[in-house]
């Protein structure tokens, strides 16, 4: 099956292409022009906008978690009960099924499940398993585990932590590895209130800093791509930028990604002691070349937090929005659910709304700053468009400001800030450079031999209209959404990091978890055909 | 060995498939229940409700929902068989037991540390409790008591006082100030056993002990994959079991979906029953007319219209399912591999014989 996409606009920094041209397609890659050209079928794209798909780096969409949120919420989905338009949640896609028809909708196709306990492993693959359209990752959830904290807490040496690093990726079939609040889960379970990044784990005798470091060394010598995704300490609080500035320090020249980054980035200043603090952090982060962030942009609405961070889901769990929440002390770091309502009248999430957008703005670089709300933490998915807007737009930045409290814009520099994107800056930050730091080099660009997933905008002043439903959408080649509208329903896969790992340590598992679990290990495994798939992965090379 | 009737008569399972889709397709409004199947079986069962505008229930809905409830308006602390061995130096426990699955291994000699253990209520099962090396102390004795038992340790803890009560105020002062010097305790209950204002009452207790310690808690739910199957309907719906398709997309409603209701007043003209973990037959008597997938020996007060035998999950064939051991979905091998089907394949044929495809209108 030979398919153009005939004159559109082809943006593609990873080739540095930007010009009017032909996209070629061939049993699900992309190819050069060919020689002979007689194409199957041909999409007529003048006047518009192609690129390759759009990669999510970090959307709670599956698991134990959100699927609890799910069900402590039924006001929060659309069929709860018939309501008038704009039910909260109604347009987030709250089943696996919308999930994957609302991202495939805005021209979305891959996206990474970021926090994953590994023992609900089986769990979010199945979710993701039903999970349409788009392909899907990843990352396992460690260091509040009983396991790496006695490695530790006994100094045993760097190979047993590499070792027992890549035995979770592959019995977890991740991509990576994320540490969330590093010890300060077990902590909590020894009723400790207030956990930072020098802290000691009561009993185990570790600080965070010590967890965070072994972590994205084991990470780095196995060569997994993915650098250790980084959860800090103290998200939300007041001050906590110090956290944040001391955590990006902590990096030392080894790759680093700190998680929605919007919520570490608030100072103590104004008279009510919460302010923007997100020129220090860009200013921090431009330094440290060796680190990448994502944002975690703030839209107000109601939503949901859903967090691995269970001590400050904890702490948060009274100003619930509304009043409803769950805490688990899980095997490891557990969750916490809040639900949250983010207000433009309210001082302090009109300070984070502006956070956001002052890191996305204050980063030099777009291939370091991830474009994500956090979903559903920050904002659903769905409130992307907007937010593509926003970046694109200093007017209608000015036009919200407008609309939101004096003293909180008086507490960011945001008011201030002329850039805009341009639409081959929201190219590198969603497409390009995603792909990068997964080490997938078939996606995110349109070159020769890149998987097929191509996204086609109508180009327009509307960013917001332009980006909520792409005019058309091929995934693997087939096209999978027209004018917004899904025309067919593929199954994508979960993508998984391939390791050569020692199996030497299996053994040593199996007695683990007899001994702490009273259970085999294989009870958490996430076999293929438990997925009722046809092969549900695919396997990501590590480097060399 | 015979495995699909018709009426009683033993039939080829072809003529079952086609039976049974007959009865689906006729059906103006069918009803998926039972749904004690592995994850592939509700999966399948759910995905088939969609299709032909179903509703979907399950055998222990009233229990789950009950709990469920709980979350759904209030708040709960919440921990797993293995963090509660491992760091429970008390257990607080209200209502009956049935002693097994994972609270059995908190409670016995091999535990990981010994613990007090307050028993709220026990009924008759505070006979058998355990003590060896754990400290059991029973308060209370009827289930009726526990509402009032249960306010007024939470009165007491909170620092409020409190009338009369059938306990004698010594003692809850005692339990009280032994609850709030535990270093981390947890709270189990049978979720079958309790009712939900009941449970909400000691879920705002263990949140009013966190002020000061820590505390979590545990509930025992039923078995037949009640679990699994309420978590594949949140993926899947959004939205827990009892939720109709009828209006082409999920609607929620726990007592206009209870299976129970709808047999009652007849809204329903075809039932499809599941029990695969036993051979459990529909607790109504007169009823739709009924296709059952359920191990052979179900023992029916009337013959369903269509009865197919399918296997047990994890026993003749390899299954997902919620294991009360870990409290997550674990994949488990066939312990012995047979040729019956399983409710995912019954389904699936009955599925692909049907005569439309999209959803029904009404």
């Amino acid at each position: 099956m030979l398919t153009r996409l005939a004159g559109g606009r082809v943006i593609d920094p990873a080739n540095g292409r930007d010009d009017v041209g032909d996209v070629w397609m061939r049993d699900g890659r992309i190819i050069d022009t060919p020689s002979e050209a007689r194409p199957d079928a041909t999409y007529d794209t003048t006047g518009k906008i192609v690129m390759a798909g759009a990669i999510d780096i970090h959307s709670h969409i599956a698991g134990w978690n959100v699927n609890t949120a799910r069900l402590l919420l039924p006001e929060y989905h659309r069929a709860a009960m018939p309501r008038p338009a704009a039910t909260p949640l109604s347009y987030a896609g709250w089943s696996t099924f919308e999930t994957g028809c609302c991202y495939a909708a805005m021209g979305f196709t891959t996206v990474v499940e970021p926090a994953v306990s590994p023992h609900y492993a089986l769990h979010a693959h199945l979710e993701l398993a039903d999970t349409p359209i788009i392909d899907k990752a990843t990352l396992a959830v460690l260091g509040n585990d009983d396991y790496l904290l006695s490695l530790l807490h006994a100094n045993e040496s760097e190979s047993a932590i590499e070792d027992y690093v890549a035995w979770i990726l592959e019995m977890s079939r991740s991509i990576g590895i994320k540490v969330v609040n590093a010890g300060g889960a077990a902590a909590f379970k020894e009723n400790v209130r207030a956990f930072s990044l020098d802290d000691v784990v009561p009993h185990y005798g570790v600080s965070s800093r010590q967890i965070v470091k072994a972590l994205q060394r084991a990470v780095n010598t196995l060569g997994v791509p993915h650098p250790l995704h980084v959860h800090c300490n103290n998200l939300g609080l007041a001050g906590n930028v110090e956290t944040a500035l001391d955590t990006i320090a902590a990096a030392e020249g080894l790759p680093l990604h700190l998680a929605h980054l919007q919520f570490y980035g608030y100072g103590s200043e104004g008279e009510r002691g919460f302010s923007s603090a997100a020129a220090r952090l860009a200013e921090a982060v431009n330094a440290a070349a060796e680190v990448t962030i994502d944002v975690g942009q703030v839209m107000f609405g109601p939503t949901v937090t859903i967090s691995a961070d269970v001590l400050r889901q904890f702490n948060a769990r009274h100003r619930a929005r509304p009043k409803k929440w769950l805490i688990l002390d899980g095997d490891a770091n557990g969750a916490g659910i809040v639900p949250y309502d983010y207000r433009r009248s309210d001082f302090y999430n009109a300070v984070q709304w502006a956070v956001g957008l002052e890191l996305f703005l204050l980063i030099d670089k777009p291939e370091r700053v991830f474009f994500t709300t956090d979903h559903p933490n920050g904002a659903p998915f769905t409130s992307y468009p907007e937010i593509f807007a926003l970046l694109m737009s200093r007017d209608l930045r000015a036009r919200w400001i407008a609309d939101l409290p004096n003293a909180a814009m008086a507490m960011t520099t945001l008011p201030s800030i002329t850039r805009e994107y341009t639409l081959t800056e929201i190219a590198a930050m969603t497409r390009a450079a995603p792909a990068r730091l997964f080490g997938l080099t078939d996606r995110g660009h349109l070159g020769a031999g890149a998987v097929a997933d191509v996204a086609v905008y109508a180009d327009g002043a509307d960013r917001a209209k332009m980006f909520r439903s792409a005019a058309l959408v091929f995934k693997g080649g087939e096209l999978v959404v027209r004018d917004g509208e899904i025309t067919h329903r593929t199954w994508g896969r979960a993508l998984t990091v391939a390791l050569r790992r020692d199996r030497a340590i299996d053994r040593r598992m199996k007695e683990y978890y007899e001994e702490r679990y009273g259970v085999p290990e294989e009870l958490f495994k996430v076999p293929a055909h438990a997925l009722g798939r046809p092969e549900p992965f695919e396997f990501v090379p590590c480097r060399t | 060995m015979e495995r699909a009737w018709i009426a009683g008569e033993p039939v080829a399972l072809d003529a079952a498939v086609a039976e049974a889709a007959k009865l689906v397709a006729a059906s103006n409004q069918p009803l998926i229940t039972g749904l004690g199947t592995d994850i592939a079986g509700a999966r399948a069962a759910i995905s088939l409700a969609q299709r032909i505008g179903a509703v979907i229930d399950h055998m222990h809905a009233e229990s789950l929902l009950g709990d469920l409830d709980i979350a759904r308006s209030s708040g709960l602390m919440l921990t797993t068989p293995a963090e509660a061995d491992a760091h429970a130096d008390t257990l607080l426990l209200a209502g009956p037991l049935s002693q097994s699955g994972p609270f059995q291994q908190l409670v016995s000699g091999s535990a990981r540390m010994a613990r007090r253990i307050f028993w709220l209520c026990p009924e008759n099962d505070g006979a058998t409790a355990a003590a060896g090396r754990h400290s059991v102390r029973l308060v209370g004795r009827e289930s009726r008591d526990l509402p009032v038992l249960l306010a007024a340790l939470r009165a007491r803890i909170a620092g409020r006082s409190i009338g009369k009560t059938a306990i004698a105020a010594r003692t809850l002062e005692q339990v009280s100030r032994d609850l709030k010097a535990s270093r981390f305790g947890v709270a189990i209950w049978s979720v079958a056993h309790v009712e939900a204002l009941t449970i909400e009452m000691l879920c705002g207790l263990v949140d009013d002990l966190n002020a000061t310690t820590r505390f979590s808690t545990l509930p025992l739910f039923p078995a037949d994959n009640a679990l699994g199957a309420l978590q594949v309907c949140g993926w899947m719906t959004g939205l827990p079991m009892r939720t109709g398709f009828g209006r082409g997309y999920p609607h929620h409603d726990p007592w206009l979906f209870d299976s129970r209701r709808l047999i009652g007043c007849g809204e329903t003209d075809c039932v499809i029953w599941i029990s695969a973990y036993r051979a459990e037959a529909p607790p109504w008597r007169e009823a739709a007319p009924t296709i059952a997938l359920t191990a052979a020996e179900a023992g029916f007060q009337v013959p369903p219209r269509v009865h197919i035998a399918v296997g047990t999950p994890a026993v003749d064939h390899g299954a997902v399912h919620y294991a009360p051991s870990t409290g997550t979905l674990v994949a488990v091998a066939a312990s012995q591999p047979s040729e019956l089907i399983s409710v995912a394949d019954a389904i699936s044929r009955i599925a692909s014989v049907l005569p439309y495809d999209g959803a029904r209108r009404c």
